[in-house]
């Protein structure tokens, strides 16, 4: 194997996922088998040197400077849950609160 | 102008296939709506295409094929989208694909398998199975679907349809959910290779909108050639392993004997890197696909889990309930190829190996080669669920296409003909932009293999 239950529990804390522990078993060997798979690359000997591929353009075009409506074709009040005079309206943030003084 | 309850008649009596995920009334109306308004004058005026659900639309939700975008409907149109309706389309509806992409038969959605058209027992291919699907029943003539390794070719060499991948930048991208970025692009499929390039040559050209789609005018479709004189035509011995499927060479031998009958000259090249192409993909893709679907937590779009404790508890939760298994299984494995002590040995190597990939194809070319000539896949379509346990097996099905999506080029899947009644593709793989010759000697082969009757 070339990754423990650990190691597929310290990945997911990284990628913010959960996993549950049912499943562990089965993506640990899944991991392992694809991470096994991929770790031929390392018997290629390449030059240091060789410089990345980069499909695209040669240079990022950028776009102009310039303060634009955003390019919305219907309106936020169409597609937010909620929108009033204006503003979306968002639930309040409990755990932001003052507490009380006591 | 087809008419739009037709339309929707076409695509509903195919509703066994699973390949649509838009709701008929929904559909229904949307059509009617988008017929009266369309522009008579456009190129492509009253012409269905259906749309993978992975490219953004007003009028439909976008749920890449998972649970964690279940009814999400975005607030604009992809520009592949706004060219459509702007050419006189009609939106077809959203079709069903793996989730956000990933995978190669389709089985990865979370709204259900697709069913190939021919063989219910079997895939329709992937990731744009849904697309290939419609276009290979019959309910529509052309479809939109998404590469980054194959995604638009190996189902359309499954179902029989024709798929297009253009040239990294031939496309823009904007609106289109990114999951490799470095290798995306959206591609066409059709009934046959005029109907492909119609949608190709209208979805092509620059976009201020999109960085990476380079500031070219959109791709002018060229003449069906009277002969394939003067065309050279390489075959990549690594493309026909000895193991190769011998009723897919038999296949690919008829189609190279029918190109030399039309005056090609046919000679063999070597790629040799090939094999380290799917090692490679899967390496960058999901490193790339890592960092995309990271903005998928539960917060700006889509349902979020309930009952967390605090906000890392509400992505943890919402990711972890929200995508399936293959997704979580990449998302995974970028992290770790990414991560401190494992970047070198994977990812930097994975990228010095498509630097080399690259290097293959411009050596063949510089030698004279217009287009390479491969299996589009090396088998007809799997049985559904043969390959569900063994992701590595699953991801050998794009052997032969991914290395157009590693080098940025153009490649175009052609039915060549059938195996035990089941559809075999050939592929053409081109120079960087030029579509042209491509489309050409595809539309050549077309004319000349019998692509229904058994190889």
């Amino acid at each position: 194997m070339s990754v423990t239950q650990d190691d597929v529990l310290r990945i997911a804390r990284l990628a913010e996922l959960e996993v549950d522990e049912e499943g562990l078993p089965a993506l640990v060997e899944h991991m392992s088998r694809i991470l096994d798979y991929v770790a031929q690359l390392s018997a290629v000997t390449a030059s240091e040197s060789l410089r990345p591929f980069v499909p695209g353009p040669d240079a990022i075009r950028f776009r102009p400077d310039e303060e634009n409506p955003w390019p919305l074709a219907v309106g936020p009040d169409k597609f937010a849950p909620a929108f009033k005079n204006g503003f979306f309206v968002v639930p309040k943030l409990g755990q932001f609160e003052e507490p009380e003084a006591s | 102008m087809s008419d739009a309850k037709a339309i929707a008649d076409r695509l509903v009596k195919v509703k066994r296939l699973n390949a649509l995920l838009t709701p008929v009334k929904e559909l229904r109306k949307s059509l009617a709506e988008q017929a009266a308004a369309a522009r008579p004058t456009g190129v492509l005026y009253g012409m269905p295409v259906a749309v993978k659900d992975n490219i953004c639309t007003i009028d439909f939700t976008t749920t890449c094929g998972s649970k964690i975008l279940e009814g999400y409907r975005s607030p604009y149109d992809a520009t592949v989208i706004t060219k459509l309706k702007a050419a006189g389309a009609l939106i077809a509806g959203k079709t069903n694909c793996d989730e956000f992409a990933m995978g190669s038969s389709t089985e990865h959605s979370a709204y259900g398998r697709s069913i190939h058209p021919i063989d219910k027992t079997r895939v329709p291919g992937g990731s744009s199975g849904g697309s290939a699907a419609l276009v290979a029943a019959g309910a529509v003539p052309a479809a939109l679907g998404s590469e980054t390794g194959g995604s638009v070719r190996q189902p359309a060499s499954f179902c029989g349809v024709v798929g297009i991948k253009p040239t990294y930048g031939r496309v823009s991208r904007y609106g289109l959910v990114a999951f490799g970025s470095s290798l995306d692009q959206v591609g066409a499929l059709g009934r046959s290779v005029h109907d492909a390039a119609r949608v190709l040559s209208v979805i092509s050209g620059r976009d201020p909108k999109d960085t990476t789609c380079e500031d070219r005018d959109p791709l002018r479709l060229p003449t069906v050639p009277e002969s394939l004189q003067g065309f050279v035509i390489g075959l990549p011995r690594e493309y026909f392993p000895p193991d190769l499927d011998p009723a897919v060479r038999r296949a690919c031998d008829r189609a190279v004997r029918l190109m030399k009958e039309q005056g090609a000259a046919v000679r063999e090249v070597s790629l040799p890197h090939t094999q380290y192409a799917v090692p490679t993909y899967y390496v960058i893709a999901p490193a790339e696909a890592s960092s995309n679907l990271a903005r998928f937590d539960g917060v700006r779009y889509g349902p979020r889990a309930e009952g967390a404790s605090d906000v890392r508890d509400l992505y943890r939760r919402t990711r972890g309930e929200g995508f399936g298994a293959e997704v979580r299984r990449r998302i995974l494995v970028g992290t770790y190829v990414l991560s401190a002590g494992y970047y070198d040995a994977y990812y930097r190597r994975a990228q010095q190996m498509r630097a080399l990939i690259a290097q293959d194809f411009r050596n063949a070319f510089d030698r004279g080669v217009d287009l390479l000539f491969t299996p589009t896949t090396p088998t007809p379509a799997f049985k559904a669920g043969e390959k569900l346990n063994d992701p590595v097996a699953m991801y050998l099905s794009d052997i032969f296409t991914v290395t157009a999506n590693l080098a940025g080029l153009p490649a175009i899947s052609v039915p060549i003909g059938r195996v035990k009644g089941l559809p075999v593709g050939g592929q053409f793989i081109g120079q960087a932009f030029l579509e042209d010759e491509m489309l050409e000697a595809a539309y050549a082969l077309e004319r000349a293999v019998p692509a229904t009757e058994e190889a």
